[in-house]
């Protein structure tokens, strides 16, 4: 069985989505073969070559303006055909995450996968969209806050690699929402002062 | 300098010739911003909150949205309909455009949001063009349509669908 788990951040490091990437691959471990494609292989157009023989496609994505990536969303659209052939038969999942709390604000960038799907002639797996991805390194996957995000990539392992297909669902952090938005206002605050602003500053009205 | 109610952002991916067709002319009142060709992409830097507050550091043409959309009432988003979505130079475009809200929090409707960098943020209007868009996509665009507004705008979105781009003279009659 060939798995293809396609990151779909921008960034070249420290992104949320290829911890979770690397996490899901973790617990694919053996059971099948995992090859993880980013965003250099989606611009250089290597990707669809690399879908060839897939069983299963899993687009883990940080959520951008309630929606894909520009970057990811336009190689989705350009390669559709490329992708529908090269992987004709693999079954599509979607792990998207945001950083608001609420997982569930994920729901309309996994129905636009959902309908890339159906554009690409292939099955719809399921899509688990994830909260308070500001969090994502704040332990080990499956310990302490992110406990709930280590039993919802496990049980998408299984579903992966039983080729299954299901309801969407959402995952949040073992962790106070409250606490979240302190910690995140900080944070913001933080880097503000690294780039020697006052937090003032921050509200400005260019 | 017009009342901030009564301009219009129109954000559209039309070939020149298309737009000169089928979209009014610009005026104080009626500002316009082609997506085509495409900006340069979000990178996910978060310069624009915690380096240029409201501006993004990326130093092409897409930096200058946030300060149009500071200046409308009402967001006019003309597009190719993508996967029940926006096309990807339009999305290219809104990616650039989160320094228009604050990273702070706020709490809406039981959930978390962007708190507002700009008092009175515009209406917005989704204008979708596309062959055979399939219901569920239609569906999807609803519900696009009302998440930003909700975190971008003021919360009130409207969304029409046409089959070509010739049809959307219409919804600019």
């Amino acid at each position: 069985m060939k798995i293809t788990c396609i990151n779909g951040s921008p960034k070249t490091r420290r992104s949320a989505s290829a911890r979770i990437a690397d996490a899901l691959s973790a617990k694919i471990g053996g059971a099948a073969e995992c090859v993880v494609c980013g965003a250099a292989e989606l611009d250089r157009g290597e990707a669809p070559a690399a879908f060839r023989g897939s069983d299963a496609l899993v687009f883990v994505f940080p959520l951008y303006v309630d929606g894909i990536p520009s970057h990811l969303l336009r190689f989705l659209d350009e390669s559709l055909h490329d992708i529908a052939e090269a992987a004709s038969g693999a079954t599509v999942y979607a792990v998207v995450n945001n950083g608001f709390f609420e997982g569930r604000q994920n729901a309309v960038a996994l129905e636009i996968m959902r309908n890339f799907a159906a554009r690409a002639g292939l099955r719809w797996g399921l899509g688990l969209g994830v909260g308070a991805g500001g969090m994502i390194h704040a332990a080990p996957v499956g310990r302490g806050p992110l406990r709930n995000l280590g039993k919802a990539l496990d049980a998408l392992a299984s579903e992966i690699l039983a080729n299954q297909t299901g309801e969407d669902r959402v995952c949040e952090p073992n962790f106070p929402r409250a606490l979240y938005k302190a910690l995140a206002h900080a944070g913001w605050r933080k880097s503000a002062r690294k780039n020697g602003l006052k937090t003032k500053s921050l509200y400005a009205k260019p | 300098m017009p009342n901030k109610k009564s301009v219009q952002l129109i954000l559209h991916d039309l070939r020149p010739d298309a737009a000169a067709d089928i979209l009014p002319p610009s005026s104080a009142r009626r500002l316009l911003f082609a997506a085509s060709p495409p900006v340069h992409r979000c990178v996910g830097c978060f310069g624009c909150w915690t380096k240029t507050p409201g501006k993004c550091v990326i130093g092409d043409r897409g930096a200058d949205f946030v300060a149009l959309l500071s200046r409308c009432g009402e967001l006019v988003v003309l597009s190719r309909m993508v996967f029940g979505g926006l096309s990807p130079d339009i999305k290219a475009v809104m990616d650039r455009s989160i320094g228009f809200i604050l990273p702070f929090f706020r709490h809406a409707g039981g959930e978390t949001h962007h708190a507002h960098r700009f008092e009175n943020p515009p209406d917005l209007r989704y204008v979708f063009y596309g062959e055979e868009i399939a219901d569920a996509e239609k569906e999807t665009a609803k519900k696009l349509a009302a998440a930003n507004s909700l975190n971008l705008g003021s919360g009130r979105s409207a969304v029409e669908f046409y089959q070509t781009v010739r049809d959307c003279a219409e919804a600019f009659a």
